[in-house]
């Protein structure tokens, strides 16, 4: 009787989709300054894996970059301070909120 | 008297003053050299074309591609195309080919602005067809720089220091080393957002300061000082940048030709 509940479980499971966040995320980035040096950062998360590339923005004037994706796992803010620094700017703030829970088909 | 020394003071000036851009970048003034240098694997492609103007007229076509290594640490290479008009003719043909490279050491960020630093360094290789005013090269000549910058979104300031260390002429004609300085002020009128286009102002104050070289019943040396208006346009990945010099000061051996003035445009396309 328990070896079918933990069989009829493991199935269940198995027939659930994987949960995946969309996940919205606000840097706070110093050195921004102008729009031709910033593109760096553009292209370097547009390259991350699971951003919505739509999403995008780069406040200038605010010093903020703003992006939605959808991960398995978080970004983490060590990621994001590399990917600024290599964008050549520094990343002062890292904000991450989840938009939504939805299902990831598999 | 050789010929090799009236062409030598013939091109005096403004053959040891060309080539003195080149690892200019992005955000950078005009004519003179800021920090900036590109993100992390980041590709430029820069071509760009200037013109000098003294008794000859020189107009040297150049294409550069630069590559970041890191988000501070910039290297690149470029060749060039020489076209020079004197009373003798006109010559053209491939110029010096040169490999550069510049280091940002300090960065200083805050909100909405950038100060920093950087070293650099640039090798102009002996492979031209076209060696200005057929003035021929017994070897390499190499540059070192400093430069410093400030970027805000309104306000720009740059400063920059450069010796070139020139290689003798063929015949061991002394060439003489140069010094130049550059203070540049920018202004953003509007603070432009990301995606719109952006205009930059300039103006530069550069300084060139020639060694003094004694030649057999010459001298050379001295200083030429220029007044430059810029602009620089960007759009996203896309720049244009160009601008004007005119002398306003020199003080040079009365063998020597300064240049009345330059101009220079420059595209840039970061991939």
């Amino acid at each position: 009787m328990i070896r079918r509940l933990i069989a009829s479980l493991i199935l269940l499971s198995l027939s659930f989709p994987a949960l995946s966040d969309l996940m919205r995320y606000e840097l706070r980035v110093d050195g921004l300054a102008c729009p031709y040096c910033a593109y760096g950062i553009e292209k370097k998360i547009k390259a991350l894996e699971g951003v919505n590339k739509d999403s995008l923005e780069i406040k200038l004037n605010k010093g903020l970059v703003i992006f939605e994706a959808d991960t398995d796992s978080p970004l983490t803010e060590q990621s994001m301070k590399t990917l600024i620094n290599d964008a050549g700017f520094t990343l002062r703030q890292y904000k991450v909120l989840s938009i939504n829970s939805r299902e990831k088909p598999e | 008297m050789r010929s090799d020394e009236n062409i030598l003071t013939k091109w005096g000036l403004p053959v040891v003053a060309l080539f003195l851009t080149g690892t200019t970048s992005a955000h950078d003034p005009v004519f003179g050299v800021g920090p900036h240098v590109l993100y992390k694997d980041g590709i430029e492609i820069h071509a760009g074309a200037h013109q000098e103007k003294s008794d000859e007229r020189t107009t040297e076509s150049e294409f550069e591609l630069k590559y970041g290594i890191t988000g501070d640490w910039a290297i690149g290479a470029g060749i060039s195309y020489i076209s020079s008009d004197s009373h003798d003719g006109t010559e053209k043909g491939r110029g010096p080919s040169k490999l550069f490279t510049k280091y940002r050491f300090w960065r200083e960020d805050t909100f909405a602005a950038q100060e920093s630093a950087a070293i650099f360094g640039q090798v102009i290789f002996d492979d031209g067809e076209n060696n200005h005013h057929n003035v021929k090269r017994e070897d390499n000549d190499y540059l070192l720089g400093l430069a410093y910058g400030y970027e805000g979104r309104k306000w720009y300031r740059w400063a920059s220091v450069r010796h070139r260390f020139n290689a003798d002429a063929e015949g061991g004609i002394e060439r003489p080393d140069v010094w130049k300085v550059d203070l540049v002020g920018g202004i953003r009128f509007t603070p432009s957002e990301y995606q719109e286009p952006d205009w930059v102002w300039m103006l530069d104050l550069n300084g060139e300061i020639f060694e003094h070289v004694s030649q057999p019943n010459k001298q050379l040396g001295g200083e030429q000082w220029f007044s430059s208006p810029g602009l620089m346009w960007t759009y996203r990945n896309v720049a244009l940048k160009a601008g004007v010099q005119f002398s306003i000061s020199d003080n040079l051996s009365s063998d020597q030709k300064g240049d009345d003035y330059r101009t220079l445009i420059e595209f840039e396309w970061h991939l």
